[in-house]
């Protein structure tokens, strides 16, 4: 029997290494997840259905308030729209890729199987936030695109790369915003009790997201335009990206949401980390 | 010698037949419990509540901006300030009529097999889980007063002051009557769960189609005529909608004494319902060994 | 793990002031594997009060309550060892540990493990050591086995040739091969802990934690378990700290033992040396012919339990021979057995009676 090989040290973090493992882990992961879920077929199914419900409630509201007015917070009703396609987009990468992981982890928390993670020899904030791909949600990002497609139809757009391109980079952005708040709410599971809040405040976050930051620009709401751009930067995640797409190109907009992509993935980073020294300092 | 000790009357299944007094007892107990165990979440139910109702600031922003847009100052027959106000007054119907996971505890209870002590207890699950609802609902309206009051106090210009005493007493008969269709509904929809094993989704898709067609979106009016028609002679529209419009005035006289008979009949036929699903249910779970 | 003289040859390559074929080269010392150093673990429990007053109190006050978990315990281990942790549940085996696997950190005192501190976490440490807990399931529940090895792989960065010769060494040891394929969820417990093993072994760690890795599992699987890591010990030299209150676990397979009682160290040495050191006891178990025993036993050592026409006596052992022979003489016996009292006893009994030990 031979003995172990010291593999350890060769195997040391090299830094080309570690840039591919965490993507290959990631395609990895969502493989198992994959089959999974297609092995609980009906279920699968039927959240798909409930989501092209959602879908279509969204878009039954859309059509009945447009039926009585063409113009909401001076977003006519085609860009208004892709505005609501893009919403639908980004809410589904981020319950595709992140938002069951972060659910999970207050039961981890509970349960104490937390520190099974915490043991692996991988960054524990992309083995708690990736570990699962929630592959019935996926689909709306594909049909949030088709809306997207749809309004820019109707519009008679022109194609524009330049357009396309600072779309894609500032929905990238939206995403990895809207990502940390999602790991700061997650973070307070530590000391929070009940998982119920973070849904919550999901939901809260979420419809905060869901509008255009014009109808905040009015008269007492101005402040909450200021506080939820500038200091807590939600109503950039669908604006910026809707914005760049359909209105004018603003430099200084796009310019700002990429400092606040890495200032707010960086601190959101911190203050998980934070969570999981308290969260070590009290176990037992 | 052993002394004879008195019987403890605060057993919770009492093995003689049960009395007035006995069942009192026992949901009292219940009742109190809950109200323990609501305590218990104090930060996060605190929080949650006032961060419930931070949407209804962006939905106030919405219409404002959507009335604007418009540029007429009623939209099927609802000024801006009734619509906000609509919009306040479907929370408070939803506290009474929303029941989370009574439809999923019920399938689950039935998958388990936790539900075969009804078979043999003297124990009425429909009784026990709606004296259980309504003391967690009269617990969650008791603390979510303050919170409430305070939002609403902010928003009192969007009222009207306060109706007259027979609007308001037909408002309270409205919201009565939307608990009692909201729970039973929900409950025989987890009665379902004797025959199909899954109902959980058939439960979401129920859940996320009543959240448009109870009128907690928008009020069942703008719709155009076909669709308003069609919903407002579902059940559905009385779990938000309808107590909504009763304390706006906006069903008076003969209309409203319609509804409110309407809502009855619902509450009934319901309760009709989720109880034969019951007996039926709890006969085929029995013949079936569970 | 190098040998002894794998080591010396390695360092005399590096350090010339080693000579080479040195009577002391070859008993070079390598550093212990474990050093812990007066390590403390103190945490506060919120002090729930009782009934409904005490909860509306619990929304505005709340009171915390110190717990020393573990009180200045000091101990290293060498390479190779195969250590068991025992102690009575709570006595701070767990806590201890997770210390040492990183996951917590303690309130005073220090340790290194493999060189690292390991609440240090570092990717190095963490790659090199594997922390399996008895009844907890790290592996994807609704897959088969193989697949979380295959993650295991991608996450230790395990290489491919390396990854297949060791699973199968591996299958094979524990005699898991028609059983990878099937989902984790359709295991037996004794059968989900073998998978466990596996998954802690593939990445050939240097130190092997395992805490109560038996609980739980009936005999038989127990005892498989046992020869298992036995047998893993012997071939790869790993170093094993094992937690655990069976103790068959720790006869079958430690010599060295570790005695934790309430958060502290009460032994450190062989296991022989516990019943030497405290148990000066045996217990008798007589079966009396007739239906009651008699009733003046207590006169030959403290009478216990009592069922039946059996009896549990308690007699200092230089008097054992002494008492059966006067019990055999005046009544008649249908049964009986000497036996050492259980190891929790002894444990339990040493700790009430102020147990300074070492």
């Amino acid at each position: 029997m031979q003995s172990q090989s010291p593999t350890h040290e060769f195997f040391a973090a090299r830094p080309s290494q570690t840039w591919k493992r965490y993507p290959r882990l990631l395609g990895r992961l969502g493989m198992f997840t994959l089959i999974r879920e297609l092995s609980l077929r009906g279920n699968f199914l039927v959240k798909v259905a409930v989501e092209v419900l959602w879908l279509g409630i969204l878009l039954a509201f859309y059509e009945t308030v447009f039926a009585r007015t063409t113009m909401v917070a001076s977003w006519p009703k085609q860009d208004y729209l892709f505005f609501v396609g893009c919403f639908f987009a980004i809410n589904g990468v981020l319950e595709t890729l992140f938002l069951e992981n972060c659910n999970e982890f207050s039961n981890l928390v509970r349960t104490g199987d937390l520190d099974f993670l915490l043991l692996k020899p991988i960054d524990e904030q992309f083995l708690i936030t990736c570990r699962r791909v929630d592959w019935s949600v996926s689909p709306n990002i594909i049909m949030g695109f088709c809306v997207m497609a749809v309004s820019l139809w109707n519009k008679g757009w022109e194609f524009d790369a330049l357009r396309v391109g600072l779309f894609a980079m500032t929905f990238t952005c939206g995403v990895a915003i809207a990502y940390s708040f999602m790991l700061v709410l997650t973070s307070f599971s530590v000391w929070l009790v009940r998982n119920q809040s973070l849904m919550e405040m999901w939901w809260l976050f979420s419809s905060l997201a869901r509008y255009p930051r014009e109808i905040f620009q009015r008269g007492w709401a101005n402040s909450l335009d200021v506080v939820f751009t500038y200091i807590l930067p939600i109503l950039l995640v669908v604006n910026v990206p809707s914005r760049v797409m359909v209105k004018t190109i603003e430099p200084k907009m796009v310019g700002f949401i990429m400092v606040v992509t890495v200032v707010s993935l960086a601190t959101s980073r911190w203050f998980f980390q934070r969570a999981l020294r308290s969260y070590r300092s009290a176990s037992s | 010698m052993t002394t004879a000790l008195k019987p403890d009357h605060d057993v919770e299944y009492e093995l003689q037949s049960p009395n007035w007094s006995s069942i009192w007892r026992k949901y009292y107990r219940v009742w109190r419990v809950s109200i323990a165990e609501r305590m218990t979440y104090r930060a996060d139910f605190l929080l949650g509540t006032f961060l419930r109702m931070l949407p209804m600031v962006t939905t106030i922003l919405l219409w404002q901006a959507i009335y604007e847009g418009s540029g007429e100052n009623i939209l099927a027959g609802f000024k801006y300030r009734e619509m906000i106000a609509y919009l306040l007054l479907v929370h408070i119907s939803r506290m009474f009529s929303s029941m989370p996971g009574l439809a999923a505890g019920i399938s689950r209870d039935i998958r388990e097999g936790t539900l075969k002590k009804y078979l043999i207890q003297p124990l009425d699950l429909l009784g026990y889980l709606i004296s259980y609802r309504a003391a967690h609902k009269v617990t969650y309206i008791v603390m979510a007063a303050l919170p409430y009051g305070i939002i609403f106090y902010l928003c009192r210009f969007y009222f009207d002051g306060i109706p007259s005493a027979s609007i308001c007493a037909a408002y309270l008969l409205s919201l009565i009557l939307s608990f009692l269709i909201g729970f039973y509904f929900e409950a025989a929809v987890g009665m379902v769960g004797f025959w199909f094993l899954d109902v959980t989704s058939i439960l979401y898709i129920v859940i996320t189609l009543n959240y448009f067609t109870s009128g907690q979106m928008l009020p069942i009016d703008l719709l155009p005529p076909f669709w308003a028609g069609f919903l407002k002679a579902l059940p559905f529209q009385y779990m938000a909608y309808f107590p909504a419009v009763v304390y706006l005035g906006k069903v008076q006289g003969n209309e409203l004494i319609w509804g409110l008979a309407l809502e009855a009949f619902w509450a009934l036929f319901f309760a009709w319902l989720a109880r034969y699903l019951y007996r039926r249910g709890l006969r085929h779970y029995g013949a079936y060994g569970g | 793990m190098m040998s002894v003289e794998e080591c010396a040859t390695f360092r005399a390559s590096t350090d010339h002031t080693v000579p080479n074929h040195d009577s002391e080269a070859l008993t070079v010392k390598m550093p212990p594997i474990i050093e812990v150093d007066h390590i403390s673990k103190n945490y506060s429990v919120f002090r729930k009060k009782e009934g409904f007053k005490g909860a509306v109190q619990g929304l505005f006050k709340r009171e915390y309550n110190t717990v020393e978990a573990v009180k200045d315990i000091s101990f290293s281990i060498e390479s190779g060892e195969f250590v068991a942790f025992l102690g009575p549940n709570g006595a701070g085996k767990t806590t201890t540990l997770k210390m040492l696997s990183g996951l917590i950190y303690p309130s005073q005192g220090t340790a290194k493990v493999l060189g690292y501190v390991p609440w240090e976490r570092q990717d190095q440490y963490r790659r090199q050591f594997s922390l399996v807990m008895g009844q907890k399931n790290q592996l994807w529940w609704d897959l088969p086995a193989s697949d979380s090895f295959e993650l295991h792989r991608e996450i230790y960065n395990i290489p491919k040739q390396q990854f297949q010769q060791t699973l199968g060494e591996l299958i094979e040891l524990l005699g898991v091969k028609d059983l990878t394929r099937q989902a984790v969820r359709e295991l037996s417990l004794g059968e989900r802990m073998k998978m466990e093993l596996i998954a802690a072994l593939l990445h050939r760690p240097r130190l092997l934690l395992l805490d109560e890795p038996t609980i739980g599992l009936d005999v038989v699987a127990q005892v498989t378990i046992q020869k298992c890591l036995r047998e893993y010990h012997e071939r790869n030299k790993v170093t094993v700290l094992l937690t655990s209150h069976y103790m068959r676990d720790v006869e079958a397979l430690c010599r060295r033992v570790l005695v934790i009682a309430r958060g502290k160290l009460i032994y450190d040495g062989e296991l022989s040396g516990i019943r030497d050191k405290f148990g000066q006891e045996k217990i008798l178990k007589i079966e009396f012919q007739a239906d009651e025993p008699p009733p003046d036993l207590s006169q030959y050592g403290l009478v216990g339990t009592i069922e039946g026409p059996t009896v549990e006596l308690r007699v200092e052992r230089p008097k054992v021979a002494e008492v059966l022979s006067n019990i055999l003489a005046r009544h008649t016996i249908a049964d009986v057995s000497v036996q050492d009292p259980p190891l929790e006893q002894l444990i339990a009994r040493v700790f009430e009676e102020g147990g300074t030990g070492e």
